[in-house]
């Protein structure tokens, strides 16, 4: 049940979020926009990385946090310069939650299939 | 051990996580509904709702409006009203009596020599009311419909048997002093036409003094009357009616009907 402790902090986090009375800008909520992709790219490379069994905390945390926050710079900056950079990030980051995704995926149900083999070659023991 | 050294970081990252989303999501709701977004078909009956809702409350002052001025003018109503109710009640204390009165007049002095009896101060009373008095007092009792003049006798102190006269129930004192509030001239005049009440008085060789005053103050009646049985009486309006009706068609049937059984 290593799964627990996260999904009661993101509730948590929803739940605080909701109750701020902090209203975010209007200007920013494109970049806010980004920034959530960022996040969002860095947890799912932390749970890949947690099933790859080559975690490592540090290097989650600073991820997460310099992700967003360069992502959202790289925002502004591609609107000052007028170049579309936020699409660039919605790509990037994108591809790489997809690609997570799929290695999260591949890799549950080979852990499932190794589970079963297991439990088939018990039996047949 | 292993699995809570993972697991914090993790934790710590869907918090914050959770809190972007959150804070995201109402952000983004909020310009959903900003009215910039909005589609048209709603604004349109959003347009159309309020402005019927407007109209609504428009009426709503208009009505409010005219309920004021109704109720403004029915309370002016009212005033004018009671002031009307206080001014006939001020006459009618006048007339009853029941306030002093001021005024231009006569007074007409009796001394104790002249040899008048009580109908001779009714005459003259009379006389004043004719020429057209409007308020009369004598030796400071108020006359009125109510008062009475009389004349009495001291039977208890058999040694000085006295007749006197009273006005009121009350023993009149001389020299009787009859104050009246009215045009002074012809007041004078009724007194003293030819054949008049002072003529008549002459002959018995009694010669009331008349004199004109400016102005006169003549008391209040000290006893206002109370009224136990007197009701205001109505005659039923249909009869009045008709009878005014046939007056006004043929003056000729009033007389006629009358004498008819």
């Amino acid at each position: 049940m290593w799964f627990i402790l996260p999904i009661i902090g993101l509730i948590l986090g929803i739940y605080l979020g909701s109750n701020i009375t902090f209203q975010l800008p209007a200007i920013y909520i494109k970049y806010m926009s980004i920034a959530v992709l960022a996040s969002l790219d860095s947890v799912f490379g932390g749970i890949k990385a947690v099933l790859k069994n080559n975690f490592d905390g540090t290097i989650l945390l600073s991820g997460f946090f310099t992700n967003a926050l360069l992502a959202a710079l790289l925002a502004y900056l591609g609107d000052r310069l007028d170049v579309d950079l936020y699409y660039a990030a919605i790509f990037a980051f994108g591809v790489r939650i997809f690609q997570n995704l799929a290695t999260i995926r591949h890799h549950v149900i080979t852990n499932l299939r190794q589970r079963k083999a297991l439990a088939r070659g018990e039996k047949n023991e | 051990m292993s699995k809570i050294r993972w697991s914090i970081p993790i934790t710590i990252v869907l918090l914050c996580l959770g809190i972007m989303l959150s804070l995201q999501f109402q952000a983004q709701t909020r310009i959903a509904s900003d009215l910039t977004l909005q589609r048209t078909e709603t604004l349109i009956a959003m347009v159309r709702g309020l402005s019927e809702k407007r109209q609504k409350l428009a009426l709503e002052i208009i009505d409010l409006g005219a309920q004021l001025r109704s109720q403004v003018e029915s309370n002016r109503d009212e005033e004018t009203l009671l002031e009307s109710i206080d001014l006939e009640m001020k006459k009618l204390q006048i007339v009853n009596g029941t306030t002093p009165v001021k005024g231009p007049g006569l007074t007409i002095t009796i001394e104790e020599y002249m040899p008048i009896i009580y109908t001779d101060l009714l005459n003259i009373v009379n006389e004043l009311w004719n020429a057209g008095a409007e308020a009369i007092s004598i030796n400071e009792h108020r006359i009125t419909g109510y008062s009475t003049i009389s004349v009495a006798e001291d039977i208890f102190s058999e040694a000085n048997y006295s007749i006197f006269m009273t006005v009121n129930h009350e023993k009149l004192e001389y020299p009787i002093v009859i104050k009246t509030i009215g045009n002074a001239n012809n007041l004078e005049k009724g007194l003293t036409l030819p054949g008049g009440i002072m003529d008549n008085l002459a002959l018995f060789n009694a010669y009331p003094k008349i004199e004109k005053v400016e102005e006169l103050e003549i008391p209040a009646i000290q006893k206002p009357v109370t009224y136990y049985f007197m009701n205001e009486y109505k005659p039923p309006e249909g009869t009045i009616a008709e009878e005014k009706k046939d007056e006004a068609a043929n003056p000729l049937t009033k007389p006629l009907r009358n004498i008819l059984p």
